[in-house]
């Protein structure tokens, strides 16, 4: 630490001579980076304004960098039907109840692998590893949840197969394994058993690590699709991506999902505003968790 | 091993003789050796319950994993059976390597095969080079908040569904009917001709990279700016003192420096290489099958036959093959990169 303290100084004192012309590289960069940043985010940019643009605008151009001319009849028809409530309630099911599930297996799992008791971790540790390595695959999976567990057009059938990320399990190892040894240890002498410890010790003390894990469960969670489109056929069960995915698949049944009084249904509007309406939360979380996510991702990366 | 329990179980003596002092005891026997085994060495009814506690927190871990994990390794045996869904799993006749052989007979394997593993080699060289020129040039940016937000811009896309990617590719690529979209347009404007994208599969291999790119470009970006920062700054320090300009410095110095990162993600991912993106291409080309010379991968063939077709027992052979290959790989990746590097074990 004293080192790093003293090389910042030493920076300080020399960057004052190379501070004057930026170099090409640096100009290089900013460029570079700026044009990444738009190509990030110029389509998310033309979803947005083609929500807002009307449809007759769109069926020519197919496309609008700007709301040439101003529309919010989607957003009217998808709000005036029942359907977006119902896929959103699907959704908000799906991601809360399947994040705290999530969570729970995952910290307790993950804790009892970082405790390092001998005969227990050392073989949970193969255990959830393993799985990194080999699965069964897709068709035994579609037999257990059909055939076994029966869960079909229930959500606990999109839940269930991802409730436990053999990644994150880690990820909350390696920082498990990190917190003061003293203070378990003074617990114990305290006389405090050990799901005592871990709920009123490790828990309070991991709240960072945990909000991270619980932020990469609940984005899985909400974007999940494909193991409902596996398992879910009732449209009155869809979450948000199953019917938006349906919508794009088949274009006549976005008549069905704003009320029946929209005839003219603005279709292709509708699909946008639509997305806009699924990526929402997610854009207005962003700002707040990127910072959770990037921690996330160099805790498992440098110290798994 | 039983040497070093026994002095534990010395140390653990001292301390519960007398416990106020042994406090600060313990407190410096752990810094040396952890010391949890005391929690099963000590008197016994103590630690039965101390590892009782902890299974019980295990649980519903282990009770997932049992279910999700290793129950279907086990219905694999379905890939060996002429399976019927009345009869059940146990309850189908076997019928030896049929199932392997009805899926090479249909000549699809070579495709699909050749497709995964085209478009993986594709994906992770674009996405790793992408990352890695993100991260450099990243680290180049001295304006605090422009970084920053365009940090948050590039990592944005990773936390973009398939469905939506979907129809944003749709926006860009075909428009409201099949008519132009943003790309023709711009095609227009140099005079280029225009392109019926969704009935042309010769460019998706490159509209599949760019997607990846712009879907993984930042995460990949995240993973190498955190190893640049590892970088102790004094070797910027000796650099700038011999007078190497900044680009000089990011050439020879942050590029071998992240050899390392590279390489285990590198390999990680062609450990990965025998798995598709599923969710990606499947969402992007769904049942689309002009497209399917070039972008069917085993994973949307898989799931494309167990939904339209039924067949199980090829099903489940196709992800067989796909499991044993692809652990060949993962085992193989995952050994060489624990030789290579002991920071990392797990990506």
């Amino acid at each position: 630490m004293s080192a790093l303290t003293r090389t910042s100084r030493v920076s300080n004192t020399s960057s004052k001579t190379a501070k004057p012309k930026p170099e090409p590289f640096t100009v290089a960069s900013y460029i570079g980076v700026s044009l990444f940043g738009l190509f990030s985010l110029i389509p998310l940019w033309m979803i947005i304004a083609g929500s807002f643009t009307k449809e007759s605008v769109l069926a020519q151009k197919g496309y609008s960098f700007f709301p040439s001319e101003f529309s919010l009849e989607a957003y009217q028809a998808i709000f005036g039907g029942t359907a977006l409530l119902k896929g959103y309630a699907a959704t908000l099911f799906i991601t809360i109840v399947g994040t705290a599930l999530s969570l729970c297996a995952t910290a307790a799992l993950s804790w009892v692998i970082a405790r390092r008791m001998p005969r227990i971790s050392r073989p949970l540790t193969v255990f959830a590893y393993l799985p990194m390595l080999f699965s069964g695959g897709l068709v035994p999976l579609y037999l257990l949840v059909t055939q076994v567990l029966n869960l079909q057009n229930s959500w606990f059938a999109v839940i269930l197969p991802h409730m436990m990320a053999p990644f994150l399990v880690f990820v909350a190892v390696s920082f498990f394994r990190q917190l003061p040894e003293e203070i378990l240890d003074s617990a114990k002498v305290d006389g405090a058993g050990e799901l005592r410890i871990f709920f009123q010790i490790v828990l309070p003390l991991s709240k960072p690590i945990l909000a991270v894990i619980g932020l990469f469960y609940a984005v899985a969670y909400w974007n999940e699709w494909f193991t409902a489109l596996l398992f879910i056929s009732d449209p009155e069960k869809y979450p948000l991506q199953l019917m938006l995915q349906n919508l794009i698949a088949n274009v006549t049944s976005a008549a069905q999902l704003p009320s029946a009084s929209a005839a003219a249904a603005p279709i292709y509007q509708l699909r946008l505003a639509l997305t806009v309406v699924t990526i929402g939360p997610i854009l207005l979380a962003y700002p707040f968790a990127q910072r959770y996510f990037v921690k996330g991702l160099t805790l498992g990366a440098t110290k798994g | 091993m039983r040497r070093g329990v026994a002095t534990r179980d010395n140390d653990l003596t001292v301390d519960t003789t007398q416990p106020p002092a042994g406090t600060v005891m313990t407190g410096v026997a752990t810094i040396k050796d952890p010391g949890q085994p005391a929690k099963t060495r000590g008197p016994a009814r103590k630690a039965g319950k101390g590892s009782w506690a902890l299974l019980l927190l295990a649980a519903p871990g282990i009770i997932w994993f049992f279910v999700f994990s290793y129950a279907p390794m086990a219905g694999l045996v379905v890939a060996f059976k002429n399976f019927s869904v009345s009869k059940g799993i146990f309850g189908s006749p076997w019928n030896g390597l049929d199932n392997f052989k009805y899926f090479i007979a249909s000549g699809d394997a070579p495709r699909i095969v050749t497709n995964t593993l085209v478009l993986n080699v594709l994906f992770l060289a674009a996405s790793l080079a992408a990352g890695l020129l993100l991260a450099v040039m990243l680290n180049e940016l001295r304006a605090r908040f422009f970084k920053r937000f365009m940090q948050s811009a590039i990592f944005f896309p990773y936390f973009v569904s398939p469905i939506v990617i979907s129809i944003m590719l749709q926006v860009l690529l075909s428009g409201a009917q099949g008519n132009g979209g943003a790309v023709n347009d711009m095609l227009g404007i140099f005079n280029l001709p225009q392109v019926s994208w969704y009935t042309e599969p010769g460019p998706w291999p490159w509209i599949l990279t760019i997607v990846k790119v712009w879907q993984m470009g930042g995460y990949m970006s995240v993973i190498f700016l955190a190893a640049i920062t590892s970088i102790p700054e004094e070797v910027y320090e000796a650099g700038m003192l011999d007078g190497a300009s900044r680009t000089k410095m990011a050439v020879s110095i942050t590029l071998p420096l992240l050899r390392p990162t590279a390489a285990i993600l590198l390999v990680l991912g062609v450990g990965r290489i025998f798995y598709g993106d599923f969710g990606t291409i499947y969402a992007i080309v769904g049942d689309n099958g002009t497209l399917f010379s070039t972008t069917d991968v085993i994973d949307t063939y898989v799931f494309r036959s167990l939904r339209t077709i039924g067949d199980f027992g090829t099903t489940a052979a196709i992800g067989l093959f796909q499991s044993i290959v692809g652990f060949i790989l993962i085992t193989a990746a995952v050994l060489v990169q624990r030789k290579y590097s002991k920071e990392t074990t797990i990506l």
